[in-house]
């Protein structure tokens, strides 16, 4: 965390996006629900795993641009990543860690 | 020690506006110091309830097959014992005390949000009150402080009392959590210039981390007692198995929260003793950047040890030998720390004051629940002492040999810092080697009873199991242990008016807080100090010894009394500290008012009043959070610095 | 909020920057944010348990395509209102962007058409809940499917966490409207940006949420 101590009056300086921008990332977005929702309706005909797997990709790619581009964290100060990014993984950690212990796999967990 | 009598007069703008009401300058108050007060006050008269149920539950244990408490009243005692001293007490009292000294050390005016702070002061003592009301409606929370499922479920505990506990906690909760981001805020964006991170004094590290683990560990116990609470109001059966619940979810999700929470009530006062050991062995903390970053290392690893709490429940091999590594690891870090800090004494000029007295206590107190935690750590020997009074006395030798022993050694350093007083420091000392006789009276024994097989959480056994005479002994303990806690409330109250006057820096201490007057003014620094070394005291009086790598002081302190001159005073007016406002106090009366109403909202008690009542409640409750809300807006608009700029 | 921070006030130019050069109440906002997420985590994954062992359950009994959420949720509804919040996003970041152009038609423009849009999902979510209702999916541990009845928690974990979330969008619309008032009050503040900046951070978390619950909750 030692890095964090500098003083630095600069560190919130933000990338500045032109409102073009903006559209064309909530046009990407759009797109990439449209294109979860499709492959949902398709999902019996290309196979659960890889179902999962696109799914998995395509939300993953939304969830990153709504923090990246709408709330600013790509570029922002490191601080505010660091406050995000940590109780994000936690939280990743906590949700397999009790899907794991739940799954009653004999061996791991009953 | 050469003190200067003259009084100190310190002109505080917020005070000074008040007029002839000296209550409101508390009860309207946004001075951290002042709040800081109010959670150390509160947090004591909630040790003191707590204790008095542990001596109650001790009369009864004292003899087998006693009758001096029914089943019912006892499991209510336990419940309370446990949520009174963990989140009443050793929390707060933490709390208490990083609120009036973490802005001081690290040379701020104030916490980051001051209204917040005061928030989060009503609130935990809406919550503590909230669930010291069960007592008079109808029956205490009796399912435990850990509230097992589903013994919690209504059927099985039809009081209201598991519910007063929900929201009681709740309320504490929310004030947990928006006291640790004023912590967290204060402490990354208000320090002085050239306190850097790597500067700040241990105890200002020590409360970082705690208040991440509080803001990342309670989100998960606020969700298992939501859930709970719809098991209980709406038959939602989350947790009831009966229904296609289950019961050990929500032993993860508590023990998720449970575990950090331990590393919440010992972590600060580990900060304490790293504070309070260089100034009494007159040499800089050994291995500072090491006991930093070892706790640090225990705030991660708590939370991936959660299900050492369960070893009993019967997971699989992969996770039980999971879990027991990981929980032995923290061991490493721990363990730095207790080096780090015999280290520090080690060829050290020790002072044996109280407060070192107190802090060494810690240490050695400590070591032995450590221990008893690493056995308990290994899932063969946890199995045959899980439920045993072993467990017992493990977690009493954390938490009251750990925390509330370096609690003391805080309180006998601070209070001159806080009062302008000394505590009576040879009184100090005989109730110190009381309280660490009795102390060891009560808890050793419950190793041995432990592991001859006596069960906790029973309220009562048969004679000739082999346990009567320790339960005797452990209950005499119990009074002696009472008798030196009584001892410090009459040091306390006979300081505060007949005690030693305290200069600034009675200790010879180190670090920013004792450069400054005996209680510090509401505004605390008159100048915002620069900072240039982890010891900016110290420097100060030994220019001879400054720097980072150097011993810090080894010749007698000089006395200074540092006042501020009337002239500066004077000027102090021009610095501007937020107003007294209500609002914070009426929020957290409208959250406690409409707890209380959602409490009855679907309970079967006189029929249809007690739900138009309850209805009642919580609309009262909405129109106070709504007028708080408007009311603090405006002082948000009133106290802004963007527009003093420009007045 | 902050009293201390004189020291570095700047002529009305981010005077609440502090020792890390960050804003006070951003900083407080952003480990409030890392909170709820744990919050969410904790709903989300306790759902997600009792699923996976409903699915099982049905699936011993055949009874499998009572679990597929098309049928049993309905996929048209839950599109639309994830397209609502989505667009409320950009509505949002577009009336951030006006505020530091000082662009004042555009802002309220842009921050109205967000609370529109975040009031739209609020009544979606309030059909959404009421029609289920009326299929058969109760807060309680069995819900009726089409006659029969089925034991599980789906409908216990469902409203509760959905309902969390509906609760945080409620919230976040009730401080849209007072961060909107309050800017057309003190039009010249210099707090508007950091007030829009706030709400806006934590109007798109909620955003991120749904899009976890679409994925997790919907379809799958």
């Amino acid at each position: 965390m030692a890095e964090h101590a500098t003083h630095d009056q600069h560190a919130e300086a933000h990338e500045s996006h032109s409102t073009r921008f903006y559209w064309m990332i909530g046009a990407i977005l759009a797109v990439i629900t449209a294109v979860e929702v499709a492959i949902f309706l398709v999902k019996d005909t290309i196979g659960h795993e890889l179902f999962l797997a696109i799914l998995f990709i395509l939300s993953i790619a939304k969830g990153a641009g709504v923090v990246m581009y709408f709330m600013h964290l790509r570029g922002d100060a490191r601080i505010f990543q660091l406050v995000f990014i940590v109780p994000f993984l936690l939280a990743v950690t906590l949700c397999l860690g009790f899907l794991t212990i739940f799954s009653h796999h004999v061996g791991i967990a009953g | 020690m050469a003190i200067a009598e003259q009084k100190l007069t310190s002109v505080s703008p917020a005070t000074a506006s008040s007029g002839s009401f000296p209550w409101r300058t508390w009860l309207a108050t946004v001075d951290h110091k002042k709040i800081g007060i109010i959670y150390i006050v509160s947090a004591f008269v909630f040790f003191l309830l707590g204790g008095i149920e542990a001596m109650l539950m001790r009369v009864q244990l004292g003899t087998p097959n006693n009758t001096f408490l029914s089943a019912d009243v006892y499991n209510q005692l336990f419940t309370m014992h446990a949520t009174t001293m963990i989140f009443l007490m050793v929390m707060p009292m933490n709390v208490g005390i990083g609120n009036y000294v973490v802005p001081l050390m690290i040379g701020a005016r104030d916490m980051a949000f001051p209204r917040l702070n005061a928030l989060s002061i009503w609130l935990f003592l809406g919550g503590g009150l909230l669930l010291y009301l069960s007592f008079l409606t109808g029956g205490a929370p009796n399912g435990g402080w850990f509230a097992y499922a589903p013994l919690t479920q209504v059927q099985y505990s039809p009081t209201a009392g598991m519910d007063y506990w929900i929201l009681g906690l709740g309320l504490t909760g929310i004030a947990s959590i928006a006291g640790a981001l004023n912590f967290i805020v204060t402490v990354l964006n208000m320090r002085a210039p050239g306190m850097s991170i790597n500067r700040m004094p241990l105890f200002v590290w020590m409360n970082l981390v705690v208040s991440f683990i509080i803001i990342f560990a309670f989100p998960t116990f606020t969700v298992g007692s939501i859930q709970l609470l719809f098991d209980r109001q709406f038959g939602a059966a989350f947790f009831n198995p009966a229904q296609g619940g289950d019961a050990v979810l929500w032993q993860h999700l508590f023990w998720f929260f449970g575990h950090p929470e331990v590393y919440i009530l010992i972590l600060p006062v580990m900060g304490m003793i790293s504070e309070i050991l260089p100034v009494f062995s007159r040499k800089p903390i050994f291995g500072y950047s090491f006991v930093a970053f070892s706790g640090v290392g225990i705030g991660f690893l708590g939370f991936i040890v959660w299900a050492h709490h369960m070893f009993g429940v019967g997971m699989g091999p992969m996770a039980n030998a999971f879990f027991a590594a990981a929980s032995m690891v923290i061991a490493i870090p721990t363990g730095v720390k207790i080096f780090n800090w015999i280290a520090t004494m080690w060829a050290g000029d020790v002072r044996l004051t109280t407060a070192m007295l107190y802090a060494i206590g810690f240490i050695s107190m400590f070591i032995i629940g450590g221990i008893s935690g690493i056995t308990l750590a290994s899932p063969p020997i946890d199995l045959q002492q899980t439920d045993t009074y072993y467990v017992v006395a493990h977690l009493h030798y954390v938490l009251f040999g750990g925390s509330i022993l370096g609690l003391f050694a805080g309180a006998f350093y601070w209070f001159p810092k806080m009062t302008g007083r000394l505590l009576n420091e040879r009184i100090g000392k005989i109730q110190f080697w009381l309280m660490m006789i009795s102390f060891n009276i009560t808890f050793f024994p419950m190793h041995i009873v432990g592991t001859e097989g006596m069960p906790r959480r029973i309220y009562t056994y048969e004679a000739g199991m082999g346990w009567d005479m320790w339960n005797l002994i452990e209950t005499i303990g119990t009074f002696l242990l009472a008798f030196s806690v009584l001892i410090f409330i009459y040091n306390v109250l006979s300081s505060l008016r007949n005690g030693e006057v305290a200069s600034n820096d009675p200790w010879d201490a180190a670090t920013l807080e004792w450069t400054m007057p005996s209680p510090p003014p509401s505004y605390n620094f008159l100048h915002i100090p620069v900072v240039n070394s982890r010891r900016p005291l110290w420097d100060a009086k030994y220019p001879h010894a400054a720097g980072d790598d150097h011993h810090g002081p080894s010749s007698a302190p000089s006395q200074v009394r540092y006042e501020y001159t009337d002239e500066e005073t004077e000027g102090a007016k021009d610095i501007h500290m937020p107003s007294l406002t209500f609002s914070p106090m009426i929020f957290s009366g409208g959250l406690t008012v409409a707890s209380l109403g959602f409490i009855y909202i679907n309970k079967d008690i006189l029929g249809l009043p007690t739900r138009v009542a309850a209805l009642g409640f919580i609309l009262i409750g909405i129109v106070m959070v709504s007028i708080a809300i408007r009311g603090w807006i405006l002082d948000s608009r009133k106290d802004s610095p963007y527009l003093s700029q420009h007045h | 909020m902050s009293a201390t921070s004189h020291a570095h006030d700047e002529a009305g130019q981010a005077p609440l920057v502090g020792s890390l050069g960050v804003d006070s109440r951003k900083l407080g906002l952003w480990a409030f944010i890392g909170s709820e997420t744990l919050f969410f985590t904790a709903l989300i994954t306790t759902h997600l348990i009792f699923y996976a062992r409903t699915k099982a359950d049905l699936a011993a009994k055949g009874m499998l395509e009572h679990m597929d959420p098309k049928l049993y949720l309905g996929i048209d509804l839950t599109t639309i209102l994830a397209a609502i919040l989505l667009a409320s996003s950009l509505t949002m970041v577009l009336a951030l962007a006006a505020t530091k152009s000082k662009e004042w038609p555009k802002f309220r423009f842009w921050l109205l058409a967000t609370i529109v849009l975040g009031s739209a999902f609020v009544l979606g979510q309030v059909y959404e809940f009421t029609h289920l209702y009326h299929e058969g999916l109760k807060l309680a541990p069995q819900y009726v499917y089409e006659g029969e009845t089925v034991k599980s928690l789906f409908g216990v974990t469902f409203f509760v966490m959905t309902g969390f979330h509906g609760l945080h969008v409620t919230l976040g619309v009730v401080w849209l409207i007072a961060v909107y008032f309050k800017v057309r009050r003190f039009a010249a503040s210099p707090e508007n940006p950091m007030d829009v900046e706030l709400v806006g951070l934590y109007w798109h978390f909620v955003d991120l949420v749904w899009v976890a619950i679409f994925t997790l909750v919907y379809l799958i």
